[in-house]
């Protein structure tokens, strides 16, 4: 859960990439570090084995100060996908405040992502997360590989679930990363305004919190 | 306990002699006196990591040396806090794998503890049924076998009754027409002897029609053709009525019963089947004595109407090991085709039928008695 510091003015945000393994949530952060110019953005760090699978998670420090000197954090992390890791993935769900679901988009992995799906409903029981009041973003990557799901066909097969309208991602290409990650920070805003009243108490509007913690290096302002 | 999202300060990266050991190098680079800790000092400058002061550093050069010590300092501890988020996490991951396996172990020996008291009450259940089973085979064998017995007798009964009446009635003609005959006859000695004769036969056969009538009665009452069910009973009529059948079903033997019957209340109860429980006993009793051994019937009540019933023999009695079984469905000690085991088995439930107690005391060679406690109301 988010935490609030009075003492310090300071609001610690915990993102979480989830979903099945070598869908690609490494490759989004990595895309991310070296996409986005946010006012605050620390070192990518990278937890994996040799064979560049996650081993415990990666993390990515991003932030921004408010207009009434909000020191608002967002700690982007990503899970280990595979089915072994599940006690870490576990832990790194933990406190969640926002999740983006990373599925892979080819049509032979579709049995995977449903399962992954289906442990992220289990973990966020067991870590004690509401899984309709936690903001989630679900995005199909590799969009750019041969043999994958046509976009209509996804969007209408989850067009009825709160999780509609789905995100399109080609992260090796660096496309769709950036907005999938704008979608969560627009539903993440509208949970963590009504929590700690952002823009009432800390003049932090909707705009300003998706733009500047979005912001990408080329349109960055001087 | 640390969580994963809490950020690091100095203290809990480096411990305080490795910090002493990287200002003693960095002094050798020819920095001066060099200082790292997490409280700010004069001249001192932020050492960053994940966008957070981690602790400060001063040191005796000039600002952009102490400027990229700050980074050299960053990028180690940066390497330093990835090793110490690893270790947590592994530590919190696997904590948390632990605590669940052992509750699952836990819950695994409760759903096996479960199981176990399941099983043990199946088997009780099981028990249960079987024993139900056994006693509703039983019943109805033993309904069976009452309702043939009072047809039977019913028929019998019925048959006998008017032949038996007619016969009777005739003979008492008879004896009048012999009153008759005799007044027409010559009155010598012959004759005399003769028509004596006759009516000693007439009378005879009187009293044997009688005797006939009488036992037809008791079948009925043994049977009960009039009522079925629950109803008033004469405990001591029903014993003299099982007594007399007794009797005429050993007519090839002298039985000698002492009959000892006190006055009794009538209780509630199913005459027919106290019948057949009394009959039941009195014929375990003659089958265990002697040509000379002798039986005792006798009955009491207490204050309250409850009837006691005790029949005693002085016959061969049976082994104690033994005596646990008689109650037995189908246990008899007698050699086999000489009764179907069930007749204390039937009395024993008859008398619970009626809330009552029965009791087999024995002695070997000395005999045998066995008490029924009837209560007054049932
Ligand atoms: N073609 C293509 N490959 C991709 C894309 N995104 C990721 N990959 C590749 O997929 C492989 C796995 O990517 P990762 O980002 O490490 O996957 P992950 O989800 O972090 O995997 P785990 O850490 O094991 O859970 C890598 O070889 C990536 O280069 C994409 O959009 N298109
Ligand atoms: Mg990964």
């Amino acid at each position: 859960m988010a935490d609030f510091i009075p003492e310090e003015n300071r609001l610690n945000l915990k993102v979480v990439f989830y979903g099945p393994a070598l869908s690609g949530k490494t490759t989004n952060l990595m895309q991310l570090h070296s996409q986005l110019m946010p006012e605050r953005i620390g070192e990518l760090m990278v937890l994996e084995t040799r064979d560049d699978r996650t081993l415990f998670f990666d993390m990515l420090p991003i932030g921004l100060k408010g207009g009434h000197g909000l020191d608002l954090r967002l700690k982007l992390y990503t899970v280990p996908g595979q089915v072994q890791h599940d006690s870490t993935r576990k832990a790194v769900l933990s406190r969640a405040d926002g999740i983006l679901f990373v599925a892979d988009s080819q049509r032979n992995q579709q049995d995977n992502n449903a399962m992954a799906f289906g442990n992220l409903e289990e973990n966020l029981e067991k870590v004690g997360l509401d899984i309709e009041a936690v903001p989630i973003v679900i995005q199909f990557n590799k969009r750019d590989m041969p043999d994958t799901v046509a976009e209509d066909e996804l969007q209408q097969r989850w067009a009825h679930t709160p999780w509609s309208p789905l995100q399109m991602a080609s992260a090796l290409n660096g496309t769709g990363v950036v907005e999938t990650f704008r979608e969560l920070l627009d539903r993440l805003y509208t949970v963590a305004d009504q929590e700690f009243r952002l823009a009432r108490d800390h003049g932090i509007e909707r705009a300003t919190f998706v733009e500047r913690l979005s912001a990408r290096g080329s349109d960055a302002t001087p | 306990m640390r969580r994963l999202e809490d950020d690091p300060v100095l203290s809990d990266l480096l411990e305080t002699s490795q910090i002493q050991r990287l200002e003693a190098s960095l002094a050798r680079l020819g920095l001066g006196q060099v200082s790292l800790s997490e409280e700010k000092r004069q001249g001192a400058i932020p050492v960053e990591f994940n966008l957070e002061t981690v602790g400060w550093l001063s040191a005796d050069c000039d600002a952009d040396s102490l400027k990229a010590t700050a980074e050299l300092v960053a990028f180690i501890l940066f390497f330093v806090a990835k090793y110490r988020l690893a270790a947590d996490i592994h530590h919190d991951a696997t904590e948390a794998g632990y605590a669940e396996l052992q509750r699952k172990h836990k819950a695994l020996q409760e759903s096996e503890a479960r199981y176990r008291t399941l099983s043990g009450q199946l088997q009780e259940r099981v028990k249960e049924q079987v024993a139900t089973i056994q006693k509703a085979q039983q019943e109805l064998y033993e309904s069976a076998r009452t309702r043939s017995v009072g047809q039977l007798a019913a028929g019998i009964a019925h048959e006998i009754n008017n032949p038996i009446g007619f016969i009777k009635s005739n003979l008492k003609v008879a004896g009048d027409y012999l009153d008759d005959l005799e007044a027409k006859l010559p009155d010598d000695r012959e004759t005399r002897e003769l028509l004596e004769d006759f009516r000693d036969l007439l009378s005879e056969s009187l009293d044997g029609s009688s005797r006939i009538a009488t036992i037809v009665a008791d079948l009925k009452t043994f049977s009960s053709i009039d009522h079925a069910d629950y109803t008033h009973c004469n405990i001591n009529d029903l014993l003299k009525a099982a007594l007399h059948l007794l009797k005429t079903s050993y007519a090839d033997r002298r039985l000698t019963i002492d009959e000892r019957l006190g006055e009794l209340p009538e209780i509630p109860g199913n005459p027919a089947r106290l019948s057949e429980a009394f009959y039941n006993v009195l014929d375990n009793a003659a089958r265990a004595i002697p040509e000379d051994g002798r039986i005792v019937v006798k009955t009491a009540t207490d204050n309250s109407g409850n009837i006691a019933v005790v029949i005693q023999d002085n016959g061969c009695g049976m082994a104690e090991d033994i005596q646990g079984q008689v109650f037995d469905p189908f246990f008899t000690s007698r050699p086999v085709g000489s009764g179907t085991g069930l007749g204390l088995t039937v009395a024993r439930d008859t008398v619970r039928a009626h809330k009552g107690l029965i009791r087999l005391e024995s002695r070997e060679a000395n005999g045998t008695r066995v008490t029924m406690l009837l209560p007054q109301a049932s």
